[in-house]
């Protein structure tokens, strides 16, 4: 255990995936407190899905030291993912999915309500609100593979907030997206962070949306952290400019 | 038409059920999961499990359960990591299984080595015995409970197996499981149904399910309700043509898939319709 107000807290965290030999994310180190909303960005490859999904244990890090809730990763893995709700990147879903909305909301709970255990009164009514609060509870009883591209990103939204997470990661939320449902999913993710206080992670690729709420932007490059700090000022630096529009006519 | 005793008909008629019962539900997971090509080459392990069991006197359905698991203990871990040697692997196993097969069945001692041969590579009516009913009987019951309990699990994993893990769920333990519970229906139901046309026990009545709903749940009770009616009627068409068992089995749900195939309204809504239209409106 380790005591301290981190949510997350990495240390010189290195992840390599089985069968490679050169690690993808190196020398990361990483404090987030409690309902803070941040935006990790990079180019393509730079190791911010690697590094989400080292945060929730899904990739074992290969060495430094890894805590969120002051738990150890390695040793607490599934216990701390029932407290983590993931967004995954450019997830596509097949048009005749079996799935009912309401459903694959649920979902996002059984890791929570456990083994063994039927879903109750209680865990409905949160999946109802959840799928209030992203505004698709008339789509309830709809199948999941009709919805539209913002649509789905909001239902995969309302399933991680059923799980009642204390941590929402992100991965890019906001790609192959038209402009309005980037706004929405833009409003909502504010909403979230500021009136239920989850602490928020966000990757993208893209500089031109990072929500307003969102104030510490962490900038990855080639597996590494290169920048950290308040969003004003990193999004107006130079390294920034040199990362993002280098050979595109800069 | 064949002259049977009764009792004997009525073990043969449970078995039937059974074994569409237990396959068909096999295949909603199977099917769903991608496990399509594991599956085929564990029917035909335990196709080549029973042939060994046969050359060497040792009970066929256990032999069928050895060899059928140990090929998920070879494919599962392989094709979980999504690598692409996975693909090699499973032809691999495969063209050996079915070579193994042909040359145990070679091998069987006495007389009656061409008609056993045969019954396990066409399955045969007569096979089911008062056990393997019961043992069917034993495993339906077991899978209906597998579902009830672990219904929230299993649809979490089916939707997407990483968000299921991301959430806490251990997917490994039901990824394993349904195929453990596969090797058990395939094995089971081999004798009746045959080494060869198993499988397409296990695909065909989910597919034809599939078609018509949107709702998991739903396929969860249709698909094996297709295989148990494939079952029944091929049952009857192999009683009236002496077709061989498995075989009637197998067209008669290839043959409901195919009109589920014409009366789907997920295909009709879809392209089917919009094309359609432009045709008319040229
Ligand atoms: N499963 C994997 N096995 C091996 N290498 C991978 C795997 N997934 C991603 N990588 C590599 O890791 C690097 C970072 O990937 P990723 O974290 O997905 O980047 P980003 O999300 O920033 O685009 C890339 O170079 C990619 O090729
Ligand atoms: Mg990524």
């Amino acid at each position: 255990m380790k005591n301290n107000t981190n949510v997350i807290d990495l240390e010189n965290i290195e992840t390599i995936y089985e069968g490679e030999r050169t690690p993808v994310i190196r020398d990361v180190s990483l404090k987030v407190k409690s309902t803070e909303f941040i935006a990790i960005i990079g180019p393509n490859g730079a190791g911010k899905t690697t590094l989400l999904e080292t945060i929730n244990g899904l990739l074992p890090y290969t060495s430094g030291q890894g805590f969120v809730f002051g738990k150890m990763i390695s040793k607490h893995r599934s216990e701390i993912r029932k407290n983590i709700g993931y967004v995954l990147q450019n997830f596509e879903i097949d048009p005749l999915a079996p799935f009912l909305c309401k459903d694959i909301v649920m979902s996002g709970r059984s890791g929570k309500i456990g083994m063994f255990r039927f879903a109750t009164k209680e865990d409905w009514e949160e999946v109802w609100y959840s799928m209030g609060l992203v505004g698709m509870i008339d789509f309830a009883q709809r199948s999941i593979g009709k919805l539209s591209g913002g649509e789905f990103q909001k239902i995969l939204i309302a399933r991680a907030l059923a799980q009642e997470p204390e941590i929402l990661l992100l991965d890019e939320p906001f790609s192959n997206l038209d402009f309005s449902s980037r706004k929405q999913i833009e409003i909502l993710l504010n909403r979230i962070n500021d009136k239920h206080k989850i602490t928020t992670v966000m990757v993208s690729h893209d500089l031109s949306f990072v929500p307003s709420k969102c104030k510490r932007v962490i900038v990855m490059d080639k597996g590494k952290i290169i920048m950290d700090g308040k969003k004003d000022w990193i999004l107006t630096s130079d390294t920034i400019n040199k990362i993002f529009h280098n050979g595109k006519g800069l | 038409m064949i002259e049977l005793p009764i009792s004997l008909l009525i073990t043969s008629i449970l078995g039937a059920m059974f074994a569409g019962f237990v396959c068909s539900t096999m295949g909603v997971f199977v099917v769903r999961m991608n496990l399509s090509s594991i599956g085929f080459c564990m029917s035909h392990a335990a196709f080549a499990g029973a042939a060994f069991g046969l050359m060497t006197s040792i009970d066929p359905l256990i032999s069928a359960i050895i060899f059928s698991f140990v090929t998920a203990m070879i494919l599962g871990p392989i094709s979980e990591k999504a690598r692409l040697e996975s693909n090699v692997v499973i032809g691999f196993l495969f063209s050996i299984m079915i070579a193994l097969a042909f040359i145990f069945l070679n091998f069987i001692p006495g007389q009656a080595a061409s008609g056993t041969a045969l019954r396990i590579l066409w399955g045969s009516i007569f096979s089911v015995g008062y056990n393997d009913l019961l043992i069917l009987a034993l495993l339906s019951f077991i899978l209906i409970l597998f579902i009830v309990l672990f219904y929230k699990e299993l649809l979490a994993v089916m939707f997407h197996r990483k968000l299921a893990e991301s959430s806490g769920i251990n997917t490994k333990l039901f990824y394993f499981a349904v195929l453990f519970f596969t090797g058990f229906a395939v094995s089971l139901s081999l004798r009746l149904v045959g080494g060869l046309l198993v499988y397409a026990l296990i695909i065909n009545p989910t597919s034809s399910a599939y078609q018509f709903f949107y709702d998991f749940k739903k396929i969860l009770i249709f698909s094996p309700l297709i295989g148990i009616i494939s079952c029944l009627i091929g049952f009857w068409l192999s009683l009236i043509t002496d077709f061989p068992i498995g075989a009637s089995i197998v067209i008669i749900s290839a043959i409901i898939f195919a009109i589920a195939i014409i009366l789907s309204p997920k295909r009709r809504r879809g392209n089917g319709m919009q094309y359609k239209k432009t045709l008319k409106a040229v």
